[in-house]
């Protein structure tokens, strides 16, 4: 399946006077899996709305295979963003059934493979008669990635797939997915909160802080930057140097600071008498975009 | 859980150990305070009861004592009691695993051994 490149340059979205995205640059390259990571309100699905051309942006552009993706039938068949769904539509309550949802999600789909649907609304034990309101959080999220991955579409993206989903469900996610990446080679970007157990999954990591990108880069690769270093307090003090410390933490003498490096500079701290640990992409993340809140 | 803290090992070891370490590196002196359960169980996001097995586990061993109604503190002399406790467990925790993987790499008895004097050596030049 050959995807084209989805690219951002340039875009600013407020609502009202909140400034929502700022000045964001992003390319997503075909044949990857993307895992978005953001704070509550970073702006995550705002982002995804707008390179998908559902939501209107107010600066900035949004190409795919270097056309503008706004109002573009030739590339939207391509683009999949299966959004969360809401119990409530337009103040009332959700009515539409599951089968008449899937049915859209036919005609919209060009390359929608009814027997993979099929297949997977009797693994997901879904009745297509039940109302989209009566659906729990869980089986919400499950229409929502059945219509993602029988939608077949090059780039699909998911936002929140693994909300209300028990751990047994999110893991059979993760295996469909990976699954289905294995065969057809499409793109996906992920968003997700439940960073850790999905930091296997993502080849590349985008970070949104603020409306921001922090980091769009290989997770292995960032998550080797970061360390923990611990130790007494002089000592600790004397192997940072040269290194970004990002937060610290102190009880006594005994002091524990979260850095950033290259490995050259992290190789060295290892001379000194503390205790180094790393990172996974959860600690990074709390790291990068804590703001001392948590910490 | 957060931290410097792994699933590796029980979390309550991992305490013990830290505090250890602590009192190795003189972090915490010799009849000085430590950290209470509490901070202990705020800093690392853990139960305090979790927290408190790792303290009561060096009160057994003598490391460090309580002292009522102020908190806990690091024993006379639990540097030399931690330094013994570490080399009782070097054996088992260091050396076997060593001579088991040369075993399985078909290093010789020689090969090791100069291994070990080399990385003596590197060890002294710093």
């Amino acid at each position: 399946m050959n995807a084209g490149i989805l690219k951002a340059e340039g875009l600013c979205k407020s609502y009202k006077d909140k400034e929502v995205l700022h000045d964001l640059d992003l390319t997503i390259e075909p044949g990857k899996i993307y895992g978005l990571i953001g704070r509550n309100g970073a702006g995550k699905t705002t982002l995804l709305g707008i390179l998908t051309a559902q939501n209107t942006k107010d600066s900035g552009s949004v190409t795919y295979d270097g056309q503008p993706v706004w109002e573009n039938q030739k590339a939207l068949d391509d683009i999949c963003f299966s959004r969360e769904l809401q119990p409530t539509l337009f103040s009332g309550p959700n009515n539409l059934k599951v089968k008449h949802y899937l049915r859209s999600a036919a005609i919209y789909y060009p390359n929608w493979d009814l027997d993979y649907a099929l297949r997977l609304l009797d693994e997901f034990q879904l009745s297509t008669k039940k109302k989209i309101s009566q659906l729990s959080k869980g089986q919400m999220s499950m229409v929502t990635i059945l219509i993602a991955l029988a939608s077949r579409a090059p780039i699909t993206i998911l936002d929140e797939p693994a909300a209300g989903l028990d751990v047994v469900m999110r893991e059979r996610f993760y295996q469909l997915l990976l699954e289905d990446f294995a065969q057809t080679d499409r793109t996906f970007i992920v968003s997700t909160h439940i960073i850790e157990e999905a930091a296997s999954v993502f080849e590349r990591v985008i970070i949104l802080d603020q409306g921001r990108i922090v980091e769009n880069a290989p997770t292995e690769e960032l998550i080797g930057q970061f360390r923990y270093i611990s130790g007494r307090e002089d000592v600790v003090d004397q192997a940072c140097t040269g290194l970004q410390v990002l937060s610290a933490h102190q009880m006594g003498r005994h002091k524990t600071v979260a850095v950033r490096g290259d490995v050259v500079k992290l190789e060295a701290a290892q001379e000194a008498d503390v205790d180094i640990s790393p990172m996974n992409l959860q600690n990074v993340f709390v790291s990068l975009c804590g703001h001392g809140d948590a910490q | 859980m957060r931290g410097t803290l792994n699933d590796r090992s029980p979390i309550y070891l991992q305490i013990a150990q830290m505090l250890e370490d602590d009192i190795l590196r003189e972090s915490f002196r010799e009849e000085e305070q430590v950290p209470s359960t509490n901070e202990l169980a705020r800093e690392y996001n853990i139960n305090p009861a979790t927290a408190a097995k790792g303290i009561d586990l060096l009160v057994s061993e003598g490391i460090l004592y309580k002292r009522r109604g102020i908190g806990m503190f690091v024993a006379k002399g639990a540097g030399s009691m931690v330094r013994q406790k570490r080399k009782a467990a070097f054996y088992d925790g260091y050396v076997k695993p060593l001579v088991k993987e040369g075993a399985s790499l078909a290093l010789t008895g020689e090969e090791l051994v100069a291994m070990i004097q080399q990385a003596m050596g590197e060890e002294k030049d710093k």
